[in-house]
């Protein structure tokens, strides 16, 4: 099982605007990158080719805000600008 | 007297919101409950046991008629070391007599909303909460719907650990890594038969187990496996600042996530026979406050009010979560607050008047008794030396293979001579341990 299995689980109804966006050239200056390992649905990817390394994506978020935490708030970081999902948008649980 | 077009408006659908929405329709209050998700439920994420006496006042019976999973009549405590496991588990009939129970969230609180629903109270669903701002006699809850500005005497903002209220107003600092901690948590089928064999349960009977001590010796990671009627959950839940220090030093270039650690804590051969399952139904992740008594941010300004998880009312005892009932208990006495302003019109005392009573709550007064604690399960070799130590004291009374010989508190002394904790340490960490529980 990977996490990206688990998340096969979870439903979304897809907003069009994204409530969370990274700007990359933050990016550039982060050594330690804990988007990668920290973000449990995987929205960060490392790809060399983007701007400071990062790729990311908020279709996947599940919403736990860990990123406002570990990046926007840090005030050595700040690559991320987060809000929550529009009204009626994002991750749908069943069970909670 | 001005032109709000409810008396309060709850932002938030979880359980501290809906009993604090609740209780005021109750006393004939116009309230607004605003939800972001379609459905109640769709958002929110536990990994805890309702200790449920808080809502004996608000909803008489309710067991008889919420959707609950199971009547939680036994705890176990689970230190894992090596290929060892050290336990202590704790079933009493007695506890058939309080109503505990694990709860899905997805039936709980829609029910619970449908109930207020009953009882007055108008929900909004499918808005998302933007800001807040107060003006001399009124506040305004700003959605992202079309003219969606919400007049209002006062706000109880319910809307989670990230919530928006606290943030935009300013009343919650900015929160840092180690304020918080992070969980990831499955839902797996294991069907209801099974699942009372497996855990030797009867029909109803539910049971929460609590493991620590894996990866050995990293502070704050620890698991659960809770059982509802046909699925169970296991999750893993560490603080933000120790899941940075394991993908910093310790496990390989990217680090090793809080999902990979759930993945190789449910292989492991003491833990494998309990949450092996059909399929995982759901995945989920959310954040945990992990605040002391003395760390936790400020919750009211005024007119607006911070309860549950958006005031940081969590406390990991290390042996159960408390959260679920803090919960309700700070929306109840929001409820209460917002009571005593409209009796003398004194809206603008709501927050201070909410923050007095929290404080002279038990949820308060319980995080002040265990003012401590936060900082006594940081502690290293509360992950490390002490499982060892009980781990191979257990070995060397039951393993017929040990070459260990002498009585058993010496063998314990040895054991303990072997770790890396000192005399002074043990004396230290028990002291504070003593003081903390």
């Amino acid at each position: 099982m990977s996490v990206q299995d688990d998340l096969e689980t979870v439903n979304w109804d897809v907003s069009e605007d994204a409530h969370i966006t990274v700007d990359n050239e933050q990016c550039i200056t982060c050594e330690d990158k804990p988007c990668l390992h920290l973000c449990p649905a995987q929205c960060f990817d490392y790809q060399e080719d983007q701007e400071g390394g990062i790729y990311f994506a908020y279709e996947p978020c599940v919403e736990c805000g860990a990123c406002m935490v570990f990046c926007a708030n840090d005030p050595d970081k700040g690559a991320v600008s987060w809000s929550k999902a529009e009204g009626g948008k994002g991750v749908e649980f069943d069970f909670g | 007297m001005t032109d709000a077009a409810f008396d309060v408006v709850v932002v938030g659908a979880g359980r501290a919101g809906v009993a604090a929405a609740y209780k005021l329709a109750d006393e004939e209050f116009d309230v607004a409950l605003v939800e972001r998700a379609k459905q109640p439920g769709m958002k929110n994420v536990t990994g805890g046991v309702l200790y449920g006496s808080i809502l004996d006042d608000l909803l008489p019976g309710f067991p008889e008629e919420a959707p609950l999973e199971r009547h939680v009549v036994e705890h176990n405590i689970k230190l894992l070391h090596g290929d060892a496991e050290v336990s202590i588990g704790y079933r009493d009939l007695e506890l058939r007599e309080e109503p505990n129970y694990t709860l899905m969230l997805g039936k709980f609180d829609r029910w619970f909303v449908d109930r207020a629903v009953e009882h007055g109270v108008t929900f909004v669903s499918e808005t998302s909460v933007q800001d807040v701002t107060q003006e001399d006699d009124r506040a305004i809850v700003h959605t992202d719907r079309l003219d969606g500005d919400i007049v209002c005497d006062a706000v109880i903002g319910a809307d989670g650990v990230n919530t928006t209220v606290g943030r935009r107003t300013g009343i919650q600092r900015t929160m840092r890594n180690e304020d918080m901690a992070l969980s990831v948590k499955k839902v797996v089928d294991v069907g209801r038969n099974e699942i009372d064999r497996r855990f030797n349960l009867d029909s109803d009977e539910g049971a929460a187990y609590i493991y620590t001590g894996f990866p050995e010796g990293a502070p704050t990671i620890g698991y659960f496996i809770y059982t509802f009627d046909e699925y169970i959950s296991v999750g893993a839940v560490g603080g933000l600042e120790t899941l940075r220090w394991l993908g910093d030093e310790g496990y390989g270039d990217s680090g090793t996530p809080l999902y990979g650690l759930l993945e190789e804590f449910m292989e492991l051969d003491t833990v494998r026979p309990y949450v092996q399952g059909d399929a995982v139904e759901e995945y989920q992740g959310i954040l945990v406050p992990e605040h002391s008594y003395d760390t936790l941010p400020d919750r009211q300004d005024r007119r607006v009010a911070l309860v549950g998880d958006a005031a940081g009312l969590v406390l990991n005892k290390g042996y159960t979560f408390r959260g679920l009932d803090y919960g309700i208990k700070s929306g109840l006495v929001a409820a209460e607050a917002a009571i005593e302003c409209e009796a003398d019109g004194n809206w603008d005392a709501f927050g201070r008047r909410y923050d007095d009573r929290l404080e002279n709550s038990y949820v308060l007064q319980d995080m002040k008794q265990h003012r401590h604690l936060p900082k006594f399960l940081k502690n290293e070799r509360m992950y490390d030396a002490y499982p060892g130590i009980a781990t191979e004291t257990l070995r060397a009374m039951y393993s017929a293979e040990t070459d260990a010989t002498g009585l058993t508190w010496r063998q314990a002394y040895r054991a303990f001579r072997r770790s890396d904790a000192g005399l002074l340490d043990l004396v230290k960490d028990g002291y504070r341990g003593f003081r903390s529980l």
